[in-house]
């Protein structure tokens, strides 16, 4: 397969988090389609580390990783916390910035 | 030579800090003894300095220029502030600091119960330090800074007594009047610059030669010069402010708007002599504003009821005299002028304070007469000081006067140009006026009967013995001057002390025989003028109403107030209504309310956008970068 | 049948299946069937790493994703809201789901059409030589491979890496701490 497929693959996935970050409500799934986005971007990187013939590309895919293990650790005790204090976790409900 | 003249200024500025810092929580003979003792010590120093001088020898050694302190030093401009020690201003700071010291002793007497004693001897110590730095500066900036703090000081004095409404409004009179004047000097110091690149007096007379003479540009100077000369000295036809200047109490009548202030004016003409020996345009504009005023003022002067303003005009008349010597290159002669001036009116209004003060703050002469017997001394004082402003022999007014109207002569004579005589005849007839409405007052002051009904009490001794001095130096200070009237060589110390000042002057030469005439005919005139008073009012002042349009066209000062709130304030005041209403009303109010509503609504149809929704914003985001993403597929 | 008939196939199966489950995180109301379709886009994402080569990758992808994260996703969505399913309120934003969609496909269009007529992407020149990925995995193996490549070329990054884990450790103590 032509690299160009894996990048096409990786802009769909991309769109498709893209797309759920705009729809959806919830921030648990928000949250969802931003991994989503990080993997899509993974794909690409493994594909270009593939085509390149080097390893830099994988080496940033495991950066990816450990920054997507650490933001969702954060991410998820921020929204845990909202919901503490605010019994409520729907993205709509946090309109502070409401002119 | 001994130049303490920095002490002079500094002493006086100490009296005022100290005064208006804590002088609020001072007892009265405190305050006194800071106030006096400022002001005693500057004038003690001033002798020491002026005696020093006069030891002296060559007259050259005689100018110092002490500069204490360089402030700009910025390219082509250097500013410094120095303090310039030589005959004039020597004279002048003996007048100041003199006159000023007497007029604070007799004030202890006069404001004794006025609870704003402490801020009145700081704003008077005050006074005498803006005067000193004015006489003492030597270079027109500092000329400028000592202009205006005596314009502030004038302002702060006159409505000294800020709860009457008219002096608040005399008081507001002076500083605009006197504002005109300082931008005049403001324009005339700018030009200097622009020509001589200098401030510092020596600089710039040293830059003038016959390149120079007659030029436009100096001419231009000296006009604004006096521009600022006759707002200060109450010179037609910006002399207004000085007759409401009696709002204010009486010493600083005596002080500002007799003895000092007015004469700042005739100080700096004389100052900048070789200025206006380079134009002869502008001095003749000096002659003839000054004699205009000094006819203007004495015919006013002639029927007016308030004994401070019969003093107020007056002055202005003087003061005309000595801008008709200056105009006629006698410099030295207005500066005589101006120091026997300054004795005997401050004399003369000392003595009214000590009438308004006997009678209980009545000014109207109309509610006086016959106090001789219960006011001897400043009976005997005044009358000193009226035989002297009208120039009778041998007291110090004729001395002064009769060299002014001498010189006049000469140079009509010398020029045999008309006007110099039309100039020699007006200085004649003023004579005369300034006699009649001088003994009119005195005899309608002291003479018949008394017809208030206030209870009558002499001055203290701390107002009378002030009384005294001046009127000694009324009767001597004229021996300085000049006078060749026996025919030998002219004796006049005072000319000869301020000669080098005035090296450039080109004076005419003096024929005795002329001077002898117009001697003869100034006593003559005076002497007309005495009698003619003595004739009408030697039973005391009876007021008759009378219809004739002459008389109350000079008792209501020739409609110049009327004219003036008709045709400027009037004008002026209803531009400001006008444009309250509908400048700042409608334009700028209205425009800024639209402004306002414009933002407003803009900024609620804007604020839409911020709906708080994040996925908003995120869409807009996503919206971005597709846009950019487009541009790059697009472009290729 | 080739090798590379098979590798075309398998692709064409596993990008309609991530696709199509990828579709399906965002689509399901039910945010548990949200986070399992998530896991399943991600072990296809694994498959697709193991067709590009990438061993120790796709393992890692299996592990850590479908292993840790998505466990802590679950767990969360499972302790906020029980029925897990968004609220009942209309969703006051439903026309940005047209222009989300609208978008979204441009972006894939965009995207496509610079890749098809891009510059860069025919100019790639694979250097075969003895530092090269496929040099590397030929002579030590998969894992080693990476592992050279990781503490040679970024064994500062990977040191910063366990910092940023520290940190987020910290960030989420205190966040969870109650006050």
């Amino acid at each position: 397969m032509p690299l160009s497929a894996y990048l096409i693959m990786s802009a769909i996935l991309f769109s498709i988090g893209v797309v759920g970050v705009l729809i959806r409500r919830s921030p648990l799934v928000i949250f969802m389609s931003i991994e989503l986005m990080l993997n899509a971007v993974n794909l690409s990187f493994v594909a270009f580390s593939k085509f390149l013939d080097t390893a830099d590309g994988q080496m940033f895919v495991f950066l990816v990783l450990t920054v997507a293990a650490a933001e969702v650790v954060v991410g998820l005790a921020i929204i845990v916390s909202i919901f503490r204090t605010r019994r409520t976790i729907d993205v709509d409900e946090m309109n502070a910035l409401r002119g | 030579m001994l130049n303490l003249s920095l002490w002079v200024l500094l002493f006086p500025l100490l009296g005022f800090l100290i005064l208006g810092l804590v002088g609020r929580m001072m007892s009265r003979a405190v305050i006194l003894t800071v106030a006096w003792g400022a002001c005693g010590l500057a004038f003690l120093f001033a002798t020491m300095s002026f005696f020093s001088m006069l030891g002296t020898t060559p007259a050259s050694a005689r100018t110092v220029d002490q500069v204490v302190y360089t402030w700009v030093n910025s390219g082509s401009l250097h500013i410094t502030f120095g303090q310039l020690f030589d005959p004039l201003s020597a004279t002048m700071l003996m007048v100041v600091t003199g006159v000023g010291l007497l007029i604070h002793i007799y004030s202890a007497g006069y404001m004794e119960h006025d609870p704003g004693f402490w801020r009145f001897f700081s704003f008077l110590n005050f006074f005498i330090f803006a005067m000193v730095l004015l006489v003492t500066a030597d270079n027109f900036l500092f000329l400028l800074v000592g202009w205006a703090l005596v314009g502030l000081a004038s302002f702060l004095l006159i409505g000294f007594w800020y709860q009457r409404q008219a002096a608040v409004a005399a008081a507001q009179k002076a500083l605009v009047i006197n504002v005109i004047g300082d931008f005049g000097l403001l324009l005339a110091i700018f030009l200097i610059f622009n020509s001589f690149g200098s401030l510092n007096y020596h600089d710039v007379f040293g830059m003038l030669g016959s390149a120079t003479a007659g030029s436009a540009t100096i001419t231009a100077i000296c006009l604004l010069l006096f521009v600022a000369c006759a707002a200060k000295s109450a010179q037609l036809p910006l002399y207004m402010w000085l007759p409401d200047a009696m709002e204010g109490p009486t010493p600083v009548s005596a002080l500002i708007h007799a003895a000092t202030m007015v004469t700042a004016g005739v100080y700096l003409v004389a100052r900048t002599s070789p200025l206006f020996e380079q134009a002869p345009i502008a001095l003749n504009t000096v002659a003839a504003i000054g004699g205009a005023t000094a006819l203007f003022a004495a015919t006013i002067a002639l029927f007016q009821f308030d004994i401070k303003r019969v003093l107020a005009y007056s002055t202005i008349s003087q003061l005309g005299y000595m801008f008709m010597s200056e105009g006629v290159h006698n410099y030295s002669g207005g500066i005589f002028h101006l120091t026997t001036h300054a004795y005997f009116k401050a004399l003369l209004f000392l003595g009214a304070g000590a009438v308004i003060h006997a009678l209980s703050d009545e000014q109207d002469i109309r509610q006086m007469g016959g106090l001789r017997s219960r006011l001897p001394i400043t009976f005997w004082t005044f009358l000193i000081a009226a035989l002297a402003i009208s120039g009778i022999p041998p007291f110090a007014g004729f001395w002064s006067k009769d060299e002014i109207l001498s010189s006049l002569l000469v140079q009509a004579t010398n020029t045999g140009n008309l006007w110099f005589y039309i100039l020699w005849g007006t200085g004649l007839l003023t004579a005369a006026l300034t006699a009649f409405y001088m003994f009119r007052l005195l005899l309608g002051i002291f003479m018949g009967d008394y017809r208030g009904s206030e209870y009558i009490h002499e001055a203290p001794p701390v107002m009378t013995v002030p009384l005294i001095v001046l009127a000694v130096l009324s009767v001597v200070g004229g021996f300085v001057g000049s006078f060749g009237l026996i025919g030998l060589a002219r004796w006049q110390p005072l000319a000869n002390f301020l000669a080098p000042l005035f090296a450039t002057v080109h004076a005419p030469e003096v024929s005795l025989g002329w001077e002898w005439t117009s001697t003869a005919l100034s006593i003559g005139l005076a002497v007309l003028g005495i009698l003619s008073a003595w004739v009408l009012y030697r039973k005391g002042f009876a007021y008759k109403e009378n219809r004739n349009p002459l008389y109350q066209l000079v008792l209501h000062k020739y409609y110049v107030d009327e004219a003036l709130s008709l045709f400027i304030v009037q004008p002026v005041l209803a531009l400001g209504r006008a444009a309250t209403r509908w400048l700042e009303g409608g334009v700028l109010d209205g425009g800024s309310r639209n402004l306002a509503l414009l933002l407003h609504g803009t900024s609620a149809l804007l604020r839409r956008l911020q709906t708080g929704y994040v996925r908003n914003y995120a869409l807009a985001i996503l919206l971005g970068a597709v846009l950019i993403i487009v541009y790059y597929a697009v472009r290729g | 049948m080739t090798s590379t008939l098979v590798i075309q196939i398998s692709f064409f199966v596993l990008a309609i299946a991530s696709t199509a489950s990828a579709l399906g995180v965002i689509i399901f109301k039910n945010a548990v069937h949200s986070a399992l379709s998530l896991i399943l886009t991600l072990l296809f994402l694994a498959l697709f790493y193991l067709q590009l080569g990438a061993m120790f990758i796709a393992i890692v992808q299996i592990l850590i994703y479908a292993g840790a994260i998505m466990v802590l996703f679950l767990f969360v969505v499972t302790m906020l809201a029980p029925d897990a399913s968004e609220s009942e309120v209309r969703d006051p934003l439903r026309w940005q789901r047209i222009i989300a969609g609208v978008l979204g496909v441009a972006l894939v269009g965009a995207l496509s059409y610079l890749l098809f007529t891009g510059v860069a992407t025919q100019s790639i020149v694979t250097t075969a030589g003895v530092n090269s990925l496929s040099h590397m995995v030929d002579t030590r193996g998969n894992i080693e491979a990476f592992g050279l490549a990781l503490f040679h070329g970024f064994a500062f990054p990977f040191e910063v890496t366990s910092l940023l884990i520290v940190v987020a450790i910290l960030g989420a103590l205190v966040f969870g701490r109650r006050t």
